[in-house]
């Protein structure tokens, strides 16, 4: 008889190795510290002595989901520890829940209320609660007769938002009858989600076709999204841009009827790079992808928010100024204490 | 009633049903999930919109996930999740069980 | 209790998880002759409402046959226990069982909250039975008061988990930690002319246990076990069942009542003795049994196997 759903603790290394093993034998290979360290919660069943399944919570997420059907009927275990991790998150006061795995078990959490956002080959996106993607979009101001418009749109982390970024927009904005720039939602960077939003917002309040959106959990970028469950780092790479690029594809296009996304050329980062080509192979012919020439300094350096980030740290204001319009360098200015702190007390300034 | 927050009761479990209710904008709106939805969600359609009314809710989001319940169960779990979404689970709704 | 109405069976407890729709919906076909849902200790806090919920609702929809019907509320003490006891009232349960019991007064106390949710739902008085659980040992020491707290009375129960913890024990295969206590909770029952039901047996690998247990109960006069396993069931009832011939001398008594009845004198008598009171209730009680063994016909002639 399987034992009721418990707690069991990670932490603690007979656990830990117990658990680890149950999952390698289901084929589940990246115990990475930082995969396992975003750990909240570890459920588990137990039938005798032996692990029939598990499951992890780790904010809004459900990961390390394993489950032997071994003697029972199948799918009823899977259905105890998901909904046992599912009570969990609400308990909490968490509504929203995300679930990141292999595309032969979407269809198992399909069955449990779950709604797929976007599969590759290999792996799939499902999210479950409320408020959902339809939410999302029905809460993204629109205009009048928006389907037979041209819609552009731009994803954009602006950490911090540049004279680049405001040369993209500005682009779009003469092409389009409305363009939405997403500003991506995660806290990892040096500029809060609130501050760079702000900045995006401020930095283009003179275009008036211009609609900035928080991307909220839909926008997610790249660098976000857990891939603990494939086997290699270039799949998890490949996995993680498609994924996005399917997502935006799928259900912000179609919800918003963009026709146009627009990219910024990128000369110095790879992964950057490699989800540019994503984008262009994944999004046409739906969305068109529109690769506009990164804007350069008078020396010909390429505007970049990593350059801001370092002059920042070298407390090079002026240098700053030639690469950020106005609104944003006044920000800098008046909280560069406050910057200056994060980047001393370890807040990465390099990546995006 | 007014719902305060979103709730749920219920679990995935067989003979089960999941009700999630959360804040709707004018009527009630039913997500439906479940094997026989074909031959039954119209009926678990109606059990669930006839108790929140009873409760007096008639503006509400449901999204609910059934594993083979009887209309019993999805009548329990749809006032256990209304109590809670409209934080009244202190007082039971005495006319409406 | 009358003597024209007969007790009725308490072999078999079975306790029912309050918010597992499953097996409350399934809780009438294993043949138990109580069904006891669980809003306690088989359900966690943050379930408590939806428990109550859940079982409310069955108890409105659900065939449990012939089954007499209890819920565990949760204790006094709880903020639970209120709304729990009204809830169940209103859904017309044969027996509110109380868990932790200690003093008369507990019951008392159940007893009026019992008669208000009666008064206020428009049930009839009285009809809402209790029993009390006994777990510590307080409750077993004062089991005699608690046993005549209430004419609503009709059971009591040893829980041994917790009394076992409060007498810094545990529990041991041969149950001699459980002595004083079976037999405190047994004679009080009998003495207030209520049931006896020995507490639950968890280790559903040893069979053999479950029987050496069963057996011993049975011996020293409880009524039956509280459950936590449908298949516990058959095996008690095994243990209950009488022996052909306990069964056909009853049947000889039963046979000498009618005859009885129909002489003049009205005396009882077989082989030309008075056949007193306790040999009449015991037949009945060995009829009782066996007829809900199925091991006599309509007319409670034994039927050979």
């Amino acid at each position: 008889m399987d034992s009721p759903v418990s707690e069991i603790h990670l932490r603690n290394p007979s656990d830990y190795k117990r658990w680890r093993n149950f999952l390698e034998s289901l084929d589940i290979h990246n115990f990475s510290d930082k995969e396992v360290q975003k750990i909240d919660t570890t459920l588990a069943i137990f039938s005798g002595d032996d692990l029939v399944a598990t499951g992890s919570l780790a904010g809004n997420t459900l990961k390390y989901i394993g489950v032997c059907n071994k003697d029972v009927v199948s799918g009823s275990r899977f259905n105890t520890i998901v909904s046992a991790l599912v009570s969990r998150e609400f308990q909490q006061g968490i509504f929203h829940l995300f679930v990141f795995t292999k595309i032969k078990y979407s269809a198992s959490f399909q069955h449990v209320g779950f709604n797929e956002l976007a599969h590759t080959d290999d792996a799939a996106v499902l999210e479950d609660g409320s408020p959902d993607v339809n939410d999302y979009l029905n809460d993204i101001p629109k205009i009048a007769d928006q389907k037979g418009k041209k819609i552009g749109s731009i994803v954009m982390n602006a950490n911090p938002f540049t004279s680049g970024h405001r040369f993209l927009v500005e682009q779009a904005a003469k092409q389009c009858d409305l363009v939405y720039v997403f500003v991506v939602n995660t806290d990892a960077s040096l500029f809060s989600t609130s501050e760079r939003f702000y900045l995006v917002k401020r930095g283009t309040a003179d275009l008036k076709n211009v609609i900035v959106v928080n991307g909220g959990d839909y926008m997610v970028s790249y660098v976000t999204f857990p891939a603990y469950f494939l086997a290699s780092s270039k799949d998890a790479i490949i996995y993680q841009t498609t994924m996005d690029a399917r997502i935006f594809k799928n259900i912000i296009a179609k919800g918003l009827n963009i026709d146009v996304r627009f990219i910024g050329t990128e000369p110095l980062s790879r992964t950057t790079s490699i989800y540019n080509q994503v984008l262009q192979r994944q999004l046409p012919p739906e969305v068109e992808v529109d690769e506009i020439e990164r804007q350069t300094t008078d020396g010909n350096y390429p505007i970049t928010a990593t350059a801001v980030r370092r002059d920042l740290k070298d407390n090079e204001l002026e240098e700053i100024k030639k690469l950020v319009p106005l609104s944003t360098f006044d920000f800098i200015k008046a909280n560069q204490a406050e910057l200056t702190k994060r980047i001393k007390e370890g807040m990465n300034i390099n990546g995006n | 009633m007014e719902i305060k927050s979103t709730a749920v009761a219920g679990t995935l479990e067989s003979s089960d049903i999941q009700i999630m209710i959360s804040k709707g904008s004018s009527d009630i709106q039913i997500d439906l999930e479940s094997d026989v939805k074909k031959e039954f969600g119209k009926q678990i359609n109606q059990v669930i919109s006839s108790t929140l009314q009873k409760m007096g809710i008639t503006a509400a989001k449901v999204k609910a996930v059934d594993k083979g319940a009887l209309d019993c169960v999805i009548k329990a779990r749809t006032i256990a999740a209304a109590q809670r979404a409209t934080k009244t689970t202190d007082k039971p709704a005495w006319e409406v069980l | 209790m009358s003597d024209e109405t007969p007790e009725r069976l308490r072999r078999t407890m079975m306790f029912v998880p309050g918010n597992n729709p499953a097996m409350v919906k399934d809780a009438g076909i294993y043949g138990a002759d109580s069904i006891m849902f669980d809003l306690e200790d088989a359900v966690s806090m943050t379930e408590k409402d939806a428990a109550r919920d859940l079982v409310y609702e069955a108890l409105q929809t659900q065939d449990y046959g012939d089954a007499e019907l209890v819920v565990r509320v949760n204790g006094i003490d709880t903020p639970y226990y209120a709304n729990d006891v009204k809830a169940m009232v209103k859904a017309g349960i044969d027996v509110i069982r109380l868990p932790k019991v200690e003093s008369a007064q507990m019951i008392k106390d159940l007893v009026k909250d019992v008669a208000a949710a009666e008064k206020e739902f428009g049930i009839k008085e009285g009809s809402t039975h209790v029993m009390a659980a006994i777990e510590s040992a307080k409750g077993v020491l004062n089991s005699p008061e608690i046993a005549a707290a209430s004419d609503r009375m009709i059971g009591i129960a040893l829980s041994a988990e917790d009394y076992t913890t409060d007498m810094k024990t545990h529990r041991y295969p041969d149950g001699a930690e459980l002595e004083f206590a079976r037999n405190m909770v047994l004679h009080s029952a009998r003495a207030a002319g209520i049931a006896a039901f020995d507490t639950v047996f968890t280790n559903m690998d040893d069979t053999e246990g479950f029987y050496r247990e069963t057996k011993h109960i049975h011996q020293l006069g409880f009524d039956g076990k509280s459950l936590v396993n449908p298949r516990q069931i058959a095996m008690v009832n095994k243990v209950y069942e009488p022996t052909q011939k306990e069964v056909e001398n009853a049947k000889n008594v039963i046979n000498a009542i009618q005859e009885a009845k129909m002489k003049v004198s009205g005396v009882i008598s077989m082989n030309g003795q008075m056949v007193d009171r306790p040999v009449v209730l015991r037949a009945q009680r060995v009829m009782m049994l066996a007829k809900a063994s199925n091991l006599v016909d309509e007319e409670e002639n034994y039927i050979e196997k």
